[in-house]
């Protein structure tokens, strides 16, 4: 939980600041926005943090997110596919590319960087290959379908509804964290990003952890890039879900998993995506910021919001020794 | 030339030292003794700059002196050398000796040069290697000696050198002790750090016992023997040493045919009985840690059977091992044991965890970890084996060596196995535990566990095994019963001759 | 200490925001938004448009350049929505798609889009160039430097914009010498031949500028007897100048491009392309802002009966480009 006011801080000061330079932020319509927004990119985060938590890296999200993106407009609307079955084709096969990640992983013992960035050019090459480089999408059609990424659950009340993708990251961000805090899994995995040797001389099935792991990262992943499509409405196989990876490891990171391995915080994850989206929101609401300097103003400020809390963490921590003796 | 005066560091919620003087003279061994969390390694690390003191005051040379860094340490001629090794993998023997200290010219590391001189300090230190080895390439007890290269390199006047001979073997051990003599007589003062109090004996020529971050007393001369300091360490009298081997023993146990592997040189079979307690011997690389890794699982056999009782154990898998009543306590806690930043709680209930697949549920119900059976599973671990602190929700990495150890046996004990494997069980571990450790496996084997085990330290051999089973070269070379067994007959196996 | 250091940052902070709000939102004035496809130089030379419109009609504009595709357009776009913009020029990234969108746009605010058309959607007007016709202008140069006809290479970032189809179709309809029809879509691989030219591949690159010179330099690899290489795209001029340029095949292969990318105007310059079909984007953005702020005042006279506000492309050859260079640097105010 410690591990997780820093960056709830940092949101709480960045959504203040954004509110105090432009009166638009606090409305109903651009809440929703951020839930969704944030919905969509906290899976693909939380999805990392399964790998991360095992001290692996999953390179290939933003292509899965790609691949998803471009696959389901495509098999629906070009190749005529029911609506259902395509959704359960697309999350297979995303799943599917998290097994093969594992398996050369534990099997052939490649480094998790080297296999997922390979399935980071993979992927993106098939998208563009299948679809012959065009834009896929939906044509205005398939609203019930497409519900669940920019679907709205009125609520009532201002200007607000409840995103459906949030809803999703709901259900998603519970199991998680049961997955990750409350099961035997959760425990392993985190067993293994402190000690894979240690786990796996203690009897832990330590492979079969790890693929478990890939695998509901690529899920997450195919997740989010059905979700991203629904809420678009098309994708274009050169440039949907570029650079996503680095979106969702930040969003990892900064809610306070270690890269190391070992820890982890749904909550915080979903935060730590949270905070990027607002920041982006905040570059666009706020007349003064020039839109080119965007990436700088969400480095910069994620950089701050983390020295401030280590520096923060460490004060706490002598004073506490202080006090202790 | 070193004194330190009323040095005092604290930890959370410890005095990790407090108010401890110390004199280093030229010319002479000082040996530094206590248990586990007495204080010793803190010391060291004030000495060496890497720690610095709450309180006290440092001399060197008559001259006041704050050493912030290992660097400033250095300079003054003061190098410590780990405990864990610190040397990177992959780079070579020279380039190790002089790493920091390249010899460069335009801003190019003048390879050819530091060969040359890296052969000098090999020599020094009696090594005879080529300087362009890479150090994965060598021994501990190879990569132990360029250790003490590059301090030499670094005109050290103190060495402190903390538990040089925990990975060594004997013959090992005996050398680099010739190294030290050698240095003492050149006037160089060497800090000694050691569990093994048969080394501190025959090496140090003065001797300071400490206790729990105090300094309790000191031996001169003839006074420096194994029994005056044990009393001082533990603050009590031990009967450590007292051996047992009136155990009555039951059936075999672990059954072992004809097995190989590719790293053994030949197939191996044994049988242990319940109730016995049997020690791997043999030279460091003699294949000890092999065998019992393929015994476990962890690595897969080419041929041959396993049995635990009647039961046939697969080859390759740790878990089917532990599924049929083995457990392994590996040699390396850091690297193959714990989780360090877990809690006890979470250590101690691992492997019982696991064992969850084959139908056993203390600790899970369904998928959920129980909390209330782990957390009484811990407390009852933790009283049974006196691991301390006694709070289970301790970060493990906070606890001494030994009772890290305790850990890694209160894990195995668990899962309630009937072979225990353990692997240099004492690594690493103060006198105290020790004592409590061969005490618990001398408990376990009246109890009818079998228990192999793999040790270089020959007194430890001696004192726990009912038979000694001795390795050269990956193979089993000859059997002693304890009786039979002594330290001469046991080399002469371990080092490939057949005794007449 | 570090707690309270931490404050000040903040209140710092909290000051120069709420200062920074006060000066700018207290105003009246319109704001009038204006987002384009991408990052690119071209959009630069927009933006200073829509600027020069918002000094001359005394109203807040705002460009923005979505940096990672229709994602981040779409979310541009609401988050404009949310700041209450008078009204937004768009040029979509994937027409068809966007409808949906734009039309929610447009329920709320006038709405353009600029360059790049949706026609199904509820926007008032496009204001932009024919890119047919365009494409055409760019046959006729290519015509020029080949009389007798030859073989053709065609670059663009991405065929599935409405822009760059019509473009192409043009350039291959005016080649060819076939019945002008701006809806035609050959297949991109296909080789078409007639008129004495012989069209050997469209290649796309996606806008990564690294293949859309490996794309130039593998065409001239496989088809030695290339004669003509057109780009549609305003990088791909340049890129195309490059790998001829490393070919040594300058002079031996006729560049023709589109835009005004400083490189390509020096290629013109030095007579290593024949010539460049410019648009106007200064125009796009001038006249996007002018159109928006008269409507959003009532009057909705400016909207053309066709919903295409035609700003016409010129081509521009060595005889006249030092004049076109002029113009635009006096434009950039560089």
């Amino acid at each position: 939980m410690k591990n997780v006011l820093g960056v709830i801080g940092l949101l709480v000061v960045v959504c203040l600041l954004t509110a105090l330079a432009s009166e638009h932020f606090m409305t109903g319509r651009n809440i929703e926005n951020l839930m969704r927004r944030t919905a969509l990119f906290g899976l693909l985060g939380l999805g990392a943090a399964f790998v991360i938590v095992t001290g692996g890296i999953d390179l290939s999200i933003g292509s899965i997110v790609c691949l998803v993106g471009c696959l389901t407009p495509y098999l629906v609307v070009e190749c005529g596919w029911a609506p259902g079955l395509t959704v359960a084709f697309v999350l297979g096969v995303a799943a599917l590319l998290g097994v093969v990640h594992g398996l050369l992983i534990t099997r052939l013992r490649l480094q998790p960087f080297l296999v997922t960035l390979c399935g980071l050019l993979i992927y993106r090459g098939i998208a563009r290959g299948i679809t012959g480089d065009q834009s896929q999408g939906f044509r205005s059609g398939f609203s019930d379908l497409r519900f669940w990424g920019n679907g709205r659950l009125e609520v009532g009340v201002f200007d607000f509804a409840v995103p459906a993708p949030a809803v999703v990251l709901a259900v998603v961000a519970i199991l998680a964290a049961i997955a990750l805090s409350h099961t035997v899994f959760g425990r392993y995995l985190r067993a293994i990003g402190r000690n894979e040797q240690a786990a796996r001389y203690a009897g832990i099935a330590t492979d079969r952890c790890v693929v478990a792991a890939y695998t509901v990262c690529a899920l997450l992943a195919g997740l989010g890039g059905l979700l991203f499509v629904f809420d678009v409405g098309s994708a274009q196989p050169a440039d949907f879900g570029n650079v996503y990876e680095l979106y969702a490891i930040a969003a990892a990171v900064l809610g306070g998993c270690s890269l190391r391995g070992g820890e982890v915080s749904v909550l915080g994850v979903v935060v730590g995506a949270a905070v990027m989206q607002v920041l982006r929101n905040a570059i666009t609401l706020v007349p003064w910021i020039p839109d080119a300097i965007e990436y700088a103003v969400i480095g910069g400020v994620i950089l701050a919001g983390v020295a401030i809390d280590e520096v923060v963490k460490r004060a706490v921590a002598q004073r506490r020794l202080r006090n202790s003796v | 030339m070193l004194n330190a005066r009323g040095i005092g560091r604290r930890f959370p919620g410890v005095m990790a030292l407090d108010g401890v003087d110390l004199d280093v003279r030229a010319g002479e061994v000082l040996g530094i003794v206590g248990e586990n969390g007495a204080g010793k390694s803190t010391l060291m690390k004030v000495l060496a700059g890497v720690e610095q003191p709450d309180d006290g005051e440092l001399i060197v040379d008559g001259l006041h002196v704050s050493l912030t860094s290992t660097a400033d340490a250095h300079r003054l001629g003061i190098v410590l050398i780990h405990q864990e090794l610190a040397l990177a993998d992959t780079l070579t023997i020279a380039e190790s000796i002089f790493l920091g200290r390249e010899t460069t010219r335009f801003g190019f590391t003048q390879a050819r040069d530091e060969h040359r001189a890296a052969r000098r300090w090999l020599e020094l230190v009696g090594l005879d290697v080529k300087p362009t080895r890479r150090i994965d390439s060598l021994t501990l007890a190879q990569r132990q000696l360029v250790e003490i290269a590059r301090a030499l390199s670094t005109e050290a006047r103190v060495l402190i050198m903390d538990e040089p001979t925990a990975c060594l073997s004997p013959t090992e051990s005996s050398r680099l002790f010739d190294v030290v003599r050698s240095l003492r007589a050149a006037g160089v003062a060497v800090v000694l750090i050691s569990h093994r109090l048969g080394e501190v004996e025959a090496l140090a020529d003065r001797v300071v016992v400490l206790r729990d971050g105090r300094r309790v007393g000191e031996l001169v001369g003839e006074d420096v023997r194994a029994a005056q300091m044990v009393p001082l360490m533990v603050g009590r009298d031990l009967a450590a040493h007292a051996t047992d081997h009136e155990r009555a023993l039951g059936p075999a146990l672990l059954n072992v045919r004809s097995v190989t592997q590719d790293d053994l040189a030949s197939e191996t079979s044994m049988t242990i009985r319940a109730g016995e307690i049997v020690a791997l011997s043999g030279l460091v690389g003699s294949g000890r840690t092999e065998l019992l890794e393929t015994l476990f699982g962890l690595r897969a056999r080419s041929a041959g059977t396993v049995h635990v009782g009647d039961r046939a154990v697969r080859s390759g898998s740790p878990r089917a091992a532990i599924a049929a009543g083995m457990a392994f306590v590996s040699e390396d806690r850091k690297a193959t044991g714990l989780l360090l930043e877990e809690t006890l709680t979470t250590n101690i209930g691992l492997a019982r965890l696991a064992l969850r697949r084959e139908g056993d549920g203390l600790l899970a119900a369904g998928i959920f970890p129980s909390r209330p059976n782990e957390r009484a599973l811990a407390h009852a671990s933790i009283g049974e084996l006196a691991i301390r602190p006694t709070d289970a929700s301790r970060t493990t990495a906070t606890l001494s060596g030994g009772n890290q150890q305790k850990v890694v046996l209160a894990r195995w004990l668990a899962i309630g196995p009937r072979v225990l494997l353990l692997d240099e069980p004492t690594r690493g571990v103060d006198v105290g535990a020790k004592a409590e450790i061969y005490a618990l496996l001398r408990q376990l084997a009246r109890d009818g566990l079998a228990i192999l085990f793999a040790s270089s330290d020959l007194e430890e051999v001696l004192a726990l095994a009912d038979r000694v089973l001795v390795m050269h070269d990956g193979a089993l070379r000859g059997e002693l019963p304890v009786d039979e067994a002594s330290e001469e007959s046991i080399l002469q196996y371990a080092t490939g001759q057949t005794p007449t | 200490m570090p707690t309270r250091s931490v404050l000040a940052i903040l209140l710092c902070f909290v000051a120069f925001a709420s200062s920074a709000c006060t000066r700018h939102e207290a105003s009246d004035t319109p704001t009038y938004a204006f987002v384009s496809n991408g990052i690119d130089p071209y959009w630069v030379i927009a933006q200073a448009g829509v600027e020069k419109a918002g000094r001359d009609l005394g109203v807040d504009v705002v460009v923005h350049m979505p940096a990672s595709g229709i994602n981040d357009q779409k979310r541009i776009l609401e988050d404009l929505l949310t700041r209450q913009v008078a009204g937004i020029a768009v040029s979509p990234i994937d027409p068809a798609n966007q409808v949906e969108q734009l039309d929610d746009i447009a329920a709320r605010i006038p709405l353009l889009t600029t360059d790049s058309d949706a026609r199904e959607s509820q926007r008032l007007c496009f204001v932009g160039v024919d890119n047919y016709v365009a494409g055409r202008m760019a046959g006729e140069l290519v015509r020029e430097a080949l009389p007798d006809g030859g073989a053709i290479a065609v670059f663009v970032g991405r065929l599935e914009q409405d822009n760059a189809a019509r473009r192409r179709a043009g350039l291959i309809d005016e080649l060819l010498g076939r019945e002008p029809d701006p809806t035609r879509h050959d297949p991109a691989d296909a080789t078409l031949e007639g008129n004495g030219f012989r069209i050997v591949g469209t290649l796309t690159d996606q806008f990564d500028m690294a293949k859309a010179k490996a794309n130039v330099e593998d065409m001239i690899s496989r088809h030695p007897d290339l004669d003509g290489a057109v780009g549609l795209f305003a990088y791909n001029a340049p890129m195309i100048l490059e790998a001829v340029r490393q070919a040594g095949r300058i002079g031996d292969i006729a560049i023709v491009g589109f835009d005004e990318r400083d490189e390509t105007l020096a290629g013109v310059s030095d007579g290593s392309i024949h010539g460049t079909v410019v648009q106007n984007p200064f125009m796009y953005g001038y006249r996007s802002i002018e159109l928006l702020h008269q409507i959003d005042s009532g009057d909705r006279s400016g909207i053309p009966a066709d919903g295409f506000e035609r700003i016409p492309a010129r081509a521009i050859r060595k005889a006249e480009v030092d004049a076109f260079w002029a113009e635009k640097k006096e434009l950039l105010g560089t």
